[in-house]
């Protein structure tokens, strides 16, 4: 049949990738879950579990992304289909949105509620299987090894990373606008400082991880706390991946004035990361230090 | 074993024999709810029965439409369809109607949730009798409150008595099983397979009991079905659970929340005795709470009348 | 096709490629079709015969349950019988999950979202293929791994001496963690449901920017068919509902493996939490299953009743503001868990609410019949069944919203009733609708109307009876997951047993019509509902061209 094809959508040839991409999140995950728990050869306690399908997996996206690009200097993203990747990147966004909506609910809940549940009247809870709980009118929950918790003081890193999230949010931005009149030398110069200012942010965290006064298994208020900002600094990680590989492209003298996607796309989601960075520091940092700080002693640097 | 269900209904009229008391448990083939025993559960079982009228009627309401439809618009006696697509006003009636319906069933179960979960429940003792308003302000004194502690356990449930007092003991309850060496289970005596426990849980009739509930594994739930009661025993949690049941007797209820592999093998046997013998029944359990003052009740005429009482009375 | 499947397999580089040069179908036997495929109606079709196979376990699940339910005692489950193959009670309470999880996110999701949607949404808005060709790949290949690992979580050690994972399809902690079930059967499943999960999203993904952007030219949203309509609510959902479930996952996949303390009440954690969490997921997923049948029933209803659909807009917009509420709703599931009563009182009066736009739906449905000219074909009545039956179910959920009453019926089979009127005589009955409807659409063959009024008619009366009398034993008080029951309640267990044999019987008539066209292969037409059916897929042939719509129609 086929025809003459009248339409400006992309209709895209067969590609193994989708089939191979799945095979290799098998193989990750089984090799995961041996790690966790051993499971027929691989046993309990190997580091190595998740990686072969790890690389496999970032193989096949390279190949994957390698046709997404190839198609698009092949001229398939008409304006019609560019739209369409636009709208799913927003909607990826905003699902990623809805993930965070997990951590910060759970946060919420254990910051606002704790009092509540540690109710004095519940004097049953003076059974010596819940000892810990008694703990729980104290903020924040003490650790289970007896240590009490030590938060941060929020006006010292995490606010030097606040600024520097928030300074290359602009970066980027520049870059953007470099891009789009045709300034590459600008463009390269505004995208290296904020792929630089993205990982000053992440060596920071790193630090600041180092120095913690409590710890991811020690009680709920570390899960909690290592949960929010651990998914932020893992995609704070892959912002700046994606990030570098636009200065790569951009360098290779890739990206178009009226059509660069990918750049967009990576400059969306470092915006994402950056607010997502600033839910973080008003409500994780600075709130509960403002309400208890005087109670928790904060962890000078 | 299906065509018993006349059986057990004349062990339910028999079981006046057993000295006034009452028992009841699931019926064969019964399609209510369990006979509710507490002005709670009776609210209940009330509001549902309304609330099952009205959702009955809206399901024959919709039936009728669609065989109405079915018979006066099907292809013969309609050749020719008419091509309408609007109609405010009907629209908007079945818009207004449902929510009027939803008023109505609102405006009655609000207070019947309040009743429930409110202590002592939200009824004003205005309109009591000074005298029946006096007693009743006494049973609601802190000190005339029982207090009963339940545990949800993997697979069984504990109840601890007189709590934070010098007095405090602990009585475990477990199923009873036909095999089982120390107390099998005997049908003969009255016991419900998969329903009765080894030591049963003890309250006393005409009291505000109530109950703090937790767990010390996983999730568990205490109910209650003929006290209309079920609350989850949750870890790291205590909830809490009151009732006044006037008439003495057994009730049975069953874990409700799923807890692993003997989840249906943790039945609650709770037993109502009048105040006196509820407070012998302490002292019995207190000196020997393992077997949970056994010794005792089975010395009471049993709620619950043997098959052989039953064929007497037949 | 072959050559060209080869470059793609070989390195995916293909520069020059031109749509005009887009030769000659692909033979149907051709195994890069299948496996490398970016095409709406192959990947479609995959889904649907995944749909088939996980619907078939399912369905042997539920008669392993109902087998073991027939009478009081431990039928199959009781270490010994058939030499011990049904294993302890604790295989019961794994059977019983794993049917939940799989009729829920194998069978109706795939089938309903991944089956139909991929189907018939391109065709329906005038689009040649859906936005995200090769993402739509890789959403249905996801779910075979996600379906693998699930079977695989049944043979590894669960909790201490058993095997799979016992703890509900809602997974509550402690239970599904190291409390209840340390070992690695249940992390298998809550990777299960993340790689569902990430197929889902992408799905959906897939289908809001296929409606939003590639709706045929002067069709406006407020023209799209009701089907596309449900599907876009839908992927709203899945969008921005399993993120969070996905969140709740991890957590206690963290608890499990790494210590966190997240619903571990030693630490400070709090098991409830993970049941906001997982509602906040699980309600909104109920709907999901629900609005694709939604559309579909519309459809049906308008083509056998000559007549287009009554209140279009009420209808589109009904289903939005389903979709809305839903998301504020969650703790009706957990009226017993200890909530504060004022709490409770809210979510009964928001779950009442959405009684309203679902009444409008059927009114409005039944009024699109009234005055019309209705023909009693196959789908046509498994679409008034459906109506029928799902207002059943609509309503004991209704008693349910009531907090003080579903303190006596929480966890008791009234639920299982109430959901599975919903379920398997809601979602599964539009399912059977659109594969009525739809049959020779897809195939390009003929069914036999007699064998399908055969599989209807059984299929109404079995499932009915299985689950009619469960309302009674939920009544009575009869709890849910329940492997050993009191010799009371076993009269109605009994008959919703020989009810499952009924629905047994309906299935294997279900796939001898199956056989039956597929032997007979009778020439389709492409539109043999005539003048009733209007949406643009009936304007192709059946089936419709590998690629449809080279010149994209043009909508009034
Ligand atoms: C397709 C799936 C589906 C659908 C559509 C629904 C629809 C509804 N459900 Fe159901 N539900 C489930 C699937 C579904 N449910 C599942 C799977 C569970 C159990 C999960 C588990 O624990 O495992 C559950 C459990 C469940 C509970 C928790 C019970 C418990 O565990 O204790 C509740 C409580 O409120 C509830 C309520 C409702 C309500 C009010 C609706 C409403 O949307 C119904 C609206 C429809 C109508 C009302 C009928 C048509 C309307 C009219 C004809 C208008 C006039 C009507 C009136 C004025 C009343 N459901
Ligand atoms: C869509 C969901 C769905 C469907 C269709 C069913 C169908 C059935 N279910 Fe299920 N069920 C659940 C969802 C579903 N169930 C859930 C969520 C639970 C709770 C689990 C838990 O407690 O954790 C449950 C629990 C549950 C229980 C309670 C167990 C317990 O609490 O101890 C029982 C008991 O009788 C039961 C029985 C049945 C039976 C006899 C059927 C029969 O209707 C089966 C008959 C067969 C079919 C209806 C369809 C077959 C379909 C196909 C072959 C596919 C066709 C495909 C295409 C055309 C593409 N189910
Ligand atoms: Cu204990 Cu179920
Ligand atoms: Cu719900």
């Amino acid at each position: 049949m086929a025809g003459d094809v009248k339409h400006d959508y992309h209709l895209v040839k067969p590609s193994p990738w989708p089939l191979l991409a799945s095979l290799a999140m098998l193989v990750m995950v089984l090799g995961t879950a041996g790690s966790m728990k051993g499971l027929w050869f691989i046993e309990q306690g190997n580091w190595w579990g998740p990686v072969p399908g790890f690389i496999a997996l970032v193989f096949v996206l390279i190949g994957w992304w390698g046709d997404v690009l190839k198609e698009s200097r092949a001229g398939d993203h008409t304006e019609v289909v560019q739209i369409s990747l636009r709208y799913g990147m927003v909607l990826f966004i905003a699902s990623e949105v809805m993930f965070f909506v997990a951590w910060f609910w759970e946060f919420f809940e254990m910051a606002i509620y704790h009092t509540l549940r540690a109710n004095p009247n519940h004097s049953d809870l003076a059974n010596p299987a819940y000892a810990p709980l008694l703990t729980w009118n104290e903020w924040p929950v003490g650790q289970v090894n007896g240590e009490t918790v030590k938060t941060f003081d929020p006006f010292h890193l995490p606010l030097i990373n606040t600024l520097i999230l928030l300074l290359s949010g602009t970066t980027v931005t520049w870059a953007h606008h470099a891009l789009q009149v045709n300034d590459r030398k600008a463009a390269i110069t505004g995208l290296t400082l904020t792929v630089v200012l993205g990982m000053a942010f992440t060596a920071l965290q790193v630090v600041e991880y180092m120095e913690a006064g409590f710890s991811f298994d020690g009680s709920l208020y570390g899960s909690a706390f290592f949960m929010a900002t651990g998914f932020h600094g893992a995609h704070v990680v892959i912002g700046t991946l994606m990030l570098m590989v636009c200065l790569g492209r951009l360098l290779a003298g890739g990206m178009k004035p009226e059509k660069h996607l990918g750049f967009e796309f990576a400059a969306w989601y470092w915006h994402f990361v950056d607010v997502v960075w600033l839910f973080l520091f008003a409500f994780v940092y600075v709130t509960p230090h403002l309400v208890w700080g005087a109670g928790a002693p904060g962890l000078g640097h | 074993m299906r065509s018993g269900a006349w059986k057990y209904g004349a062990l339910g009229v028999a079981s006046l024999l057993g000295g006034g008391a009452a028992w009841a448990a699931p019926t064969p083939g019964g399609i209510d709810f369990q006979t509710p025993v507490t002005e709670t559960a009776k609210r209940v079982h009330a509001f549902h029965t309304e609330v099952l009228i009205i959702i009955t009627a809206i399901v024959i309401f919709v039936t009728l439409l669609l065989v109405w439809v079915m018979i006066r618009y099907n292809k013969k006696a309609n050749p020719n369809p008419k091509q309408f697509s609007h109609n405010t006003t009907i629209e908007i009636i079945w818009t207004v109607a449902p929510v009027l319906i939803l008023v109505w069933i609102a405006k009655g179960s609000f207070p019947m949730l309040y009743d429930q979960d409110v202590m002592f429940g939200v009824k004003s003792l205005d309109n009591l009798s000074a005298q029946e308003r006096a007693a009743e302000v006494e049973l609601r004194k802190e000190e005339n409150v029982v207090d009963i502690k339940v545990y949800g356990n993997m697979w069984y449930w504990d109840y601890t008595y007189n709590q934070n007092t010098d007095r405090e003991f602990i009585v475990e309850s477990r199923m009873l099983k036909a095999g089982d060496t120390t107390r099998p289970l005997k049908p003969e005596r009255g016991d419900i397979a998969q329903l009765s426990v080894d030591n049963p849980m003890v309250a006393p009739a005409g009291r505000y009991v109530r109950l703090k509930i937790s767990a010390k594994d996983v999730i568990h739930s205490w109910a209650m079905p003929q006290f209309a009661l079920k609350v989850d025993a949750v870890p790291g949690r205590l909830n809490q659970l009151w009732f006044k049941v006037d008439q003495p007797g057994v009730y049975y209820g069953q874990c409700s929340e799923l807890c692993g592999k003997d989840h249906s093998n943790m039945p609650i046997e709770l037993r109502i005795l009048e105040w006196d013998q509820y407070n012998q029944w302490l002292a019995a359990a207190q000196a020997d709470p393992t077997n949970g003052g056994r010794a005792y009740l089975d010395s009471l005429p049993r709620p619950r009348p043997s098959p052989t009482q039953v064929a007497a009375a037949q | 096709m072959a050559n060209e499947a080869k470059h793609a397999a070989g390195h995916g580089h293909d520069h020059a490629h031109d749509h005009a040069h887009d030769h000659h179908d692909p033979k149907w036997y051709s195994p890069a079709r299948w496996l490398f495929s970016t095409n709406h109606k192959d990947i479609g079709t995959l889904y649907l015969i995944f749909a088939m196979g996980a619907g078939i376990v399912g369905f042997v699940f539920s008669g392993f349950m109902r087998a073991e339910l027939a009478e009081p005692g431990l039928q199959l489950f009781n270490g010994t019988a058939f030499g011990g193959f049904f294993g302890t009670e604790h295989n019961y309470n794994v059977i019983t999950t794993m049917h939940g999880l799989i009729m829920i996110f194998f069978m109706v999701m795939p089938a309903l979202i991944g089956g139909f949607g991929n189907w018939f949404v391109p065709l329906m808005i005038g689009a040649p293929d859906m936005a995200m060709p090769r993402m739509n790949n890789i959403s249905f290949w996801l779910l075979p791994v996600s379906f693998f690992l699930l079977i695989l979580s049944m043979f590894v050690p669960g909790p201490p001496g058993d095997m799979g994972f016992g703890g509900g399809w809602v997974l509550y902690p402690p239970l599904s963690g190291t409390t209840g079930h340390p070992g690695l059967a249940m992390d298998l499943v809550i990777f299960s449901l993340h790689v569902a999960g990430i197929s889902s999203i992408l799905g959906a993904i897939n289908f809001i920017v296929t409606i939003l952007n590639m709706r045929a030219p002067g069709m406006t949203i407020h023209k799209m068919p009701l089907f596309a309509w449900s599907v876009l609510v839908t992927a709203f959902l899945l969008v921005l509902a399993l993120p969070v479930l996905a969140g709740a996952l991890t957590m206690l996949l963290t608890d499990r493996n790494f210590g966190s303390k997240f619903f571990e009440v030693s630490g400070g954690g709090d098991p409830i939490m993970f049941q906001h969490l997982f509602w906040f997921f699980g309600h909104p997923e109920v709907y999901i299953m629900i609005l694709p049948g939604f559309g579909i029933i519309s459809h049906v209803v308008s083509t056998f009743s000559r007549k287009p659909v009554f209140g279009y807009l009420a209808m589109a917009y009904a289903m939005v503001a389903i979709g809305f509420i839903g998301f504020v709703v969650w703790a009706h599931h957990m009226y017993t868990v200890g909530m504060d009563v004022n709490l409770k009182a809210y979510f009964v009066a928001a779950t009442m609410v959405i009684a309203v736009p679902t009444g409008v739906k059927i009114f409005s449905w039944i009024a699109t019949m009234w005055g019309g000219s209705i023909e009693f074909k196959v789908p046509m009545l498994w679409a008034i069944g459906f109506i029928f039956l799902f207002t059943v179910g609509g309503v004991t959920g209704v008693v349910l919203a009531n907090a003080g009453v579903d303190h006596s019926l929480h966890d008791t089979y009234y639920v299982v009733a109430h959901f599975h009127y919903v379920l398997s005589l809601g979602a599964v009955f539009t399912l059977f609708c659109g594969w009525y409807y739809w049959f020779e659409k897809m195939w390009g063959i003929k069914y036999n109307g007699f064998i399908a009024g055969v599989h209807f008619w059984l299929m109404f009366i079995g499932s009915n009876l299985i689950f009619f009398p469960q309302h009674f034993l939920g009544m009575q008080g009869m709890p849910r997951r329940y492997v050993d029951y009191a010799e009371a309640f076993s009269e109605w267990h009994y008959w919703s047993t020989m009810g499952y044999w009924v629905a047994a019987a309906a299935t294997v008539v279900f796939f001898i019509g199956l056989l039956e066209a597929v032997i007979r292969r009778r020439k389709a037409e492409g539109n043999p509902w005539g003048e009733g059916a209007t949406t643009l897929e009936w304007t192709l042939s059946s089936p419709p061209p590998f690629h449809q719509y080279n010149d994209l129609p043009r909508f009034k």
